[in-house]
């Protein structure tokens, strides 16, 4: 989520650190940062803190923990009084997946451009300022991450005779129920979505939790309006934005699952801002929340939180961390009971309390502790000794080891799903790996100065409803596999048998372009090393030159024929037979320069 | 003349031998893992937001079988087994394996791919534990320089704390291109109870650690690699180099 020093500082007297120590101070006792840019800091809120920190609020929380920097005010800890009440809207729950909703009447309001602070807020957020009233609810939610909303209380119908004027009704939508978003697309409902209705009329106004509606929608004309500051299930608000493929602001929060609790701060603060932006008067709320949540105390000991983080911190040290996240607590015997805030619906077990106790001091304070001893010998894997075993059987017979894919064009079992939609088979042989592999090879031999290719697959195939573990071979001779079987590779021993591991250092990247081969052969008289004319040739060869051996060679009286085998290739483009031709002649104009007979 | 082994071979052989002598045994499980293993018994319930953390493939027709996301659901088999068998803790396994993702491949993202696992469970484990057991492996596997890690925090539905883990090599003979930069390396933490629950070992008595991280990605580090679709390639041109 994007993160505005300057809104940050609306939470405090002190002026903040710079973004950079700012986002390293969450960086190592909270969140990873993607980016920092003109003082906005994207955070990635980890999924357990959806709850809390998908918001400025929750981000100054923690920094003023982490940092030990006072907030001026913590919203959620202030009285958020929902009064006066009205009876003129009224809130119809039909749906118990709709834990809470509060609708609050405001009539006279001025709909028009926000007032700059207010709009460089929500843009400098990435966000688009729409009118005052609409950037007032955004700030709600970016604020202290209640998602709320907006309707045009005059495009709804009114009718006093059951009560109260203006009805929000909350209902399971009716299977291929069409409703029109702001977004200004028709989306068609299923009996698994919840809508918001415009009660007296029955019509949708809103897709629960995910979007609003068009017909109800904030327009320069509207004067009364009704807010919505709602909570709804995060598995039915997640399955309804998947479905319509519409995440969104609101969506995301309500997924990751937020308090009920949280509805009326949303309210009281939306409304008063609504009334300090647009003008208006607050008429009153409607609050219908038929199950106030419970939270569990979680039990911690000082004990307890150090055999979890290995670290040795006092009574006092608990306490202290407790006290900087603002985690309220009373101390029974020898354990911390933690009332968690309303909105840390994370805190359930005593491992929740040693990981923030853990961060807030800082995981680098963890001191490194060895494991004892293990008191039994580990086991021999069958499977990979014998795969150990076959491996370097193979390898000290000059075959090496390769993976292929395990997807293939045909086979027993497919993948219901696969996003790139090829070979969706899973393999039920290696032979068609291997002879693929094989014939891409030949075509490269010669630049890795191979006599034959020669390789082995070591892996898993799926035929008869089974998986198994298969050797694969690949040579001149043709394409085989077997099972990979323990038993023929006996694992008698306690321990793995001692095999080499690569030397290799250092990868070196190859080109992708063709190469050309050429052949070079030359009389010379038998005292003359292969080694000298090798030398010869590099240095006129130029730097094209990637592969030069000695490939040949026949005595024939006192002289000597050596042939030679060069590979040319470039880095960045495809020789031609002139580039080559043009190496081969500088090549043999040096040699006869020396006295070599070019055969 | 010796043909050669593919590099994350070598690592896995390597990481075994580092491995088995701090008394960790290799274990290993199924490819094609039910979504019980993969998720619900690594406290991932269905329709939660953290599945879809990771992209899955779906066996057609059968009811819930995927393509294992990580190597992780062998904890859960190894444990359920070892407790079945009436071998109580200490568990020390390591589990280096195939695993999948359903993601179109570029040069650093590949569908298949290779993990290693690590799981510690006793009657005392710790964080500063699980600290040191990383620290070793990855000094004895960088043999030639110092490695330093640093943890930070981070969230894994099986895992708390859960804690992702940086490293960075230091000193004269580290490469100059990585030498003193912190490279994100794995994901790790203490096991959620519910984990170990799930497998069948009590966890009032019992703690663990788990660790989790990329063979290919070691792979890229270890040996200045620059293309993650190599490691599948089977072509000689970069295996002959190992």
């Amino acid at each position: 989520m994007k993160i505005s020093r300057e809104w940050l500082q609306r939470y405090f007297e002190k002026p903040l650190p710079d973004a950079t120590p700012l986002a390293d101070a969450l960086t190592f006792h909270a969140f990873e940062i993607d980016s920092i840019e003109n003082d906005i800091l994207d955070v990635k809120i980890t999924a357990n803190r959806g709850h809390d920190c998908l918001n400025h609020r929750g981000i100054a929380k923690e920094l003023s923990a982490i940092l030990e920097i006072p907030m001026k005010g913590d919203p959620l800890r202030q009285e958020a009084a929902l009064t006066p009440k009205t009876e003129e809207v009224s809130v119809h729950i039909q749906d118990s997946l709709c834990t809470r909703y509060i609708a609050g009447y405001v009539r006279g309001v001025k709909v028009g451009p926000s007032p700059d602070w207010l709009r460089k807020a929500v843009e400098n957020i990435g966000q688009r300022s729409i009118n005052n009233v609409v950037d007032a609810t955004n700030f709600v939610m970016f604020d202290i991450g209640q998602p709320l909303h907006a309707f045009d209380a005059g495009q709804l119908q009114k009718n006093t005779e059951n009560g109260s004027l203006y009805k929000i009704g909350v209902r399971r939508a009716r299977a291929g129920e069409k409703l029109l978003a702001l977004d200004d697309r028709e989306y068609t409902l299923t009996d698994a979505m919840l809508v918001i209705t415009d009660h007296n009329s029955d019509a949708g106004i809103g897709i629960a939790g995910v979007k609003g509606g068009k017909p109800a929608g904030i327009s320069e004309a509207t004067t009364d309006i009704i807010i919505e500051s709602a909570n709804f299930d995060g598995i039915t608000t997640r399955k309804i934005a998947a479905a319509l493929k519409l995440r969104t602001d609101a969506s995301s929060r309500y997924e990751q699952v937020i308090s009920p609790e949280l509805c009326a701060y949303g309210m009281r603060a939306v409304a008063d801002l609504i009334v300090q932006v647009a003008g208006g008067e607050i008429v009153g709320f409607a609050d219908v929340y038929p199950q106030k949540q419970q939270q569990k105390a979680v039990r911690a000991t000082t004990a307890e939180i150090n055999a979890i983080l290995g670290s040795e911190y006092a009574e006092a040290d608990v306490a202290s961390a407790l006290t900087r996240l603002d985690l309220e607590f009373t101390k029974q015997a020898d354990a911390f009971v933690v009332e968690p805030p309303l909105e840390r619906l994370d805190l359930t077990i005593p491992e929740d309390i040693a990981e923030e106790v853990g961060r807030l001091y800082g995981y680098d304070k963890i001191e490194a502790t060895p494991l004892p001893p293990m008191p039994s010998q580990p086991e021999v894997n069958p499977n990979f000794y014998a795969a150990e075993h076959a491996r370097e059987e193979y390898i000290a017979q000059g075959y090496s080891e390769v993976f292929t894919s395990v997807f293939a064009d045909k086979g027993e079992r497919v993948i219901a799903n696969k996003v790139d939609g090829v070979r969706p088979f899973l393999r039920t042989t290696l032979v068609d790996g291997l002879k693929d592999a094989y014939e891409k090879n030949r075509l490269t031999k010669d630049l890795l100065g191979l006599a034959e290719v020669k390789l082995f697959e070591i892996g898993t195939i799926w035929k008869g409803e089974k998986e198994h573990l298969m050797l694969g071979i690949v040579d001149k001779d043709g394409v085989r596999e077997e099972a990979l079987s323990t038993m023929q590779r006996g694992v008698a021993s306690m321990h793995y048998e001692n095999v080499p591991l690569s030397q290799a250092e250092r990868f070196q990247p190859f080109s992708k372009y063709p190469f050309i081969v050429r052949d070079i052969a030359l009389w010379t008289s038998a005292e003359v090393k292969p080694e000298e004319i090798l030398k010869i040739i590099r240095t006129n060869a130029g730097d094209l030159l990637v592969r030069s051996e000695k490939f040949d060679e026949f005595k024939k009286g006192e002289k000597i024929s050596y042939a030679f085998r060069l590979v040319f290739q470039s880095f960045d483009t495809t020789l031609t037979d002139l580039d080559a031709n043009g190496r081969m002649e500088s090549i043999a104009k040096a040699l006869k320069a020396t006295g070599f007979e070019i055969r | 003349m010796r043909g050669h082994i593919h590099p994350i071979s070598s690592l896995i052989r390597e990481a075994n031998r580092i491995f088995f002598e701090m008394g960790f045994t290799f274990a290993e499980g199924p490819l094609v893992e039910s979504e019980w293993y993969n998720f619900d018994a690594l406290n991932v319930p269905k329709d939660h937001p953290a599945r879809d953390m990771q992209d899955t493939f779906f066996i057609k027709g059968e009811k819930e079988m995927v393509l294992r996301t990580h190597t992780s659901p062998v904890q859960v088999r190894y444990m359920e087994s070892q407790m079945k068998a009436g071998i109580l803790p200490p568990y020390r396994i390591i589990v280096p394996g195939k695993i999948f993702r359903n993601e179109a491949t570029d040069m650093t993202h590949e569908a298949e791919f290779f993990q290693i696992e690590g799981l510690v469970v006793d009657t005392e484990v710790s964080l500063a534990q699980l600290k040191w057991t990383i620290d070793t492996f990855l000094n004895s596997l960088f043999k030639n320089v110092s490695v330093e890690t640093r943890f930070r925090p981070s969230f894994f539905p099986f895992t708390e704390p859960s804690v992702e883990v940086d490293m960075r090599l230091v000193g004269e003979s580290a490469p100059e291109k990585l030498r003193g930069k912190w490279i994100e390396m794995m994901g790790a933490g203490m096991i959620h109870p519910n984990v170990l629950k799930n497998a069948g070992v009590d966890p009032s008595k019992y703690r663990g650690f788990a660790f989790g991280m990329g063979l290919d990605r070691l792979a890229i580090l270890r040996w200045s690699i620059d293309d993650i679709r190599l490691m599948h390639s089977a072509d000689l041109r970069f295996i002959n180099q190992f």
